[in-house]
């Protein structure tokens, strides 16, 4: 019997179509039940090997999802699963934490071009060749891949208040700063601390865009003369609008749901609340706090910040692509 | 010319600074682990006179980082095999083969890359808690197999659609069943991607703090990097101490970077490009 026509089902999916599913009725015909078994195992094979994924994620991720939403509209103690309506969401915005953490999420936002525009610039610079270019990938890339524990460990020790930064500026006659103590500085410090370990991963995705860049245009604009500026402006943002899109969203993304061991490790939140963010919101409601439902219309309003902040971020960039 | 080659060094000397800002941090962190307490409270920027391992062993003995460490060892190994396993077996379902609703299960799966774990905190630590999987190896195991399961099917699934379909043809003909296929042709074919998909995961998993923390509340479950922030409320007075054990939870990733620096690269440049 021709083989080719055996799994008419499961065929790999760019082979040719000739053997169409028409092939499969006369092999069904033929009743023999051991083959019969094993056509059938063979057509269900692809929903087996998909299935140990697909479960996890749905049952996991997706679900739990939806679970959370309808949480958060009933109570905690007292009123344990009980229907509170919009209850947790009117208690949420009157959290002076809460709208703190908001603050901070604004914050961030405002600092996000900053947060992109850096390791876009050092991409440029290692991908024009600048004197050591080969060396610069692999050190600035290496913060990234310590876990935030470490890296807030680290500055934990470098920041303290009779730590090494301030005596080293006390050695030039600057006198001492509480960086993670003062509410008003706390926040800026631990974000830059983000930036620090992160701008790696950044920087090799802009060096992964710069590598389908057309180098042609690249070497015409140089002699042509254009400056760097204009070189920057008139073909490497053009040329990686679809990088720069994603650079935008996972930096924002990574801003909102990857701070947390910073968080945790540097400030706990304080000095006086300053350096809440949603995450760590949700964290303290929830294991501290005892207030799941709370916490769950907290995530609820993460999860919308998120989607909306990177559709809108989409939108702004096509726009601005197509203006360019 | 010769205006390029200044502007040239005009950059390179910051980017220079900065690189050597990148590292200074953990070189610094490393000296102070190795010197006493009065050393560093005399002189913090000193470099060590000699190489003293006590701090490092109190860290290890007295507050349980070895223990903490063989946990983060096993979960994180449990957590690769399966990622890999689930995501190969998916991601070969979904690039080569053609069958009912293989468009909506793939979209299901990319589905949950936009799901993070704090959106999901409290629902899932019930699920978990339901199922009897809270503070325990097997659970911990599965929250983070569902964390990156959906990163690792749309890598594994874009790298097997560039496998031709007549090396799975032809395999087909000589008698291999698809279990066959996947066993014998796509996990050897697979071993580029699933070594650079399973560094990053392993990297991820080790470096996780929020979900450890969530799913594994008594002491001696915890994982290496909730070790060490315990290890700063007790050794608040004793930072050669605590240095050592944030040195004791970066040396492993450290020399990982050392050996694969290039893997680890092109797996994140690959999560960025096939998007």
């Amino acid at each position: 019997m021709p083989i080719g026509n055996v799994h008419p089902s499961v065929r790999p999916a760019q082979a040719g179509r000739t053997d169409g599913a028409a092939g499969s009725a006369p092999h069904r015909g033929v009743g023999r039940p051991r083959r019969a078994r094993g056509l059938r195992s063979e057509r269900l094979a692809p929903y087996i090997l998909v299935a140990p994924a697909i479960l996890i994620i749905v049952v996991m991720r997706l679900y739990p999802l939806l679970l959370g939403v309808n949480f958060s509209f009933t109570g905690d103690g007292d009123r344990n699963g009980m229907a509170v309506g919009l209850d947790n969401y009117l208690e949420l915005f009157r959290a002076p934490l809460f709208r703190t953490a908001l603050g901070n999420v604004g914050l961030l936002v405002l600092l996000l071009p900053v947060a992109v525009a850096i390791p876009g610039l050092l991409a440029t610079f290692i991908y024009l060749r600048v004197p050591g270019h080969r060396v610069y990938r692999g050190v600035y890339f290496f913060p990234a891949v310590l876990s935030p524990v470490i890296v807030g460990g680290i500055f934990n020790l470098l920041l303290a208040f009779d730590g090494p930064l301030n005596a080293a500026l006390g050695s030039v006659g600057i006198g001492a700063v509480d960086w993670l103590g003062d509410p008003d500085i706390a926040m800026f410090m631990v974000v830059g601390v983000h930036v620090w370990a992160t701008f790696g991963m950044s920087l090799v995705v802009f060096l992964a865009g710069f590598a389908t860049l057309d180098s042609a245009l690249l070497d015409a604009a140089r002699v042509d003369g254009a400056s760097l500026p204009k070189v920057i402006w008139h073909v490497i943002i053009p040329g990686l609008s679809r990088t720069i899109q994603f650079v935008f969203v996972t930096t924002m993304i990574g801003m909102l749901t990857s701070m947390f061991g910073l968080l945790y490790v540097m400030t706990s939140g304080g000095p006086e609340g300053s350096t809440y963010l949603p995450e760590y919101y949700i964290w303290i409601q929830q294991g501290q706090m005892n207030r799941p439902a709370l916490a769950s219309a907290a995530s609820t309003v993460l999860f919308v910040i998120m989607i909306v902040v990177g559709l809108l971020q989409i939108k702004l960039l096509k726009r601005a692509a197509r203006e360019a | 010319m010769s205006r390029i080659r200044l502007s040239r060094w005009l950059v390179a000397i910051p980017m220079a600074l900065l690189a050597l800002a990148t590292v200074y941090p953990l070189l610094f962190t490393a000296n102070v682990a190795m010197k006493t307490r009065r050393d560093y409270i005399l002189d913090r920027f000193s470099l060590t006179d000699a190489l003293r391992w006590e701090n490092i062993s109190t860290a290890w003995n007295s507050v349980g980082m070895g223990r903490y460490f063989v946990n983060s060892l096993l979960v994180v190994t449990s957590s690769v095999v399966l990622l890999l396993l689930f995501g190969s077996m998916a991601g070969f379902a979904l690039s080569q083969l053609r069958f009912r609703g293989s468009t909506a299960l793939f979209l299901g799966c990319l589905a949950g890359l936009f799901v993070p774990f704090q959106v999901i905190m409290v629902p899932l630590a019930r699920i978990m808690a339901d199922g009897g999987l809270i503070d325990t190896y097997p659970g911990l195991i599965l929250v983070y197999v569902a964390q990156f399961l959906p990163f690792t099917v749309f890598l594994m699934t874009s790298y097997y659609k560039t496998i031709p379909p007549e090396i799975i043809d032809a395999a087909r003909i000589d008698g291999n069943s698809v279990y066959g296929v996947y066993r014998r042709i796509m996990l050897p074919l697979g071993t580029p991607a699933l070594l650079s998909v399973g560094i990053l995961n392993a990297l991820f998993c080790w470096n996780d703090v929020l979900m450890a923390l969530v799913m594994m509340p008594s002491a001696d479950h915890r994982t290496l990097m909730v070790g060490v922030t315990s290890l700063r409320g007790q050794y608040s007075d004793d930072i050669p101490t605590f240095a050592s054990g944030v040195l004791i939870a970066a040396v492993p990733v450290l020399v990982v970077y050392l050996f694969l620096q290039r893997q680890i690269a092109d797996g994140v440049a690959a999560g960025s490009t096939k998007g």
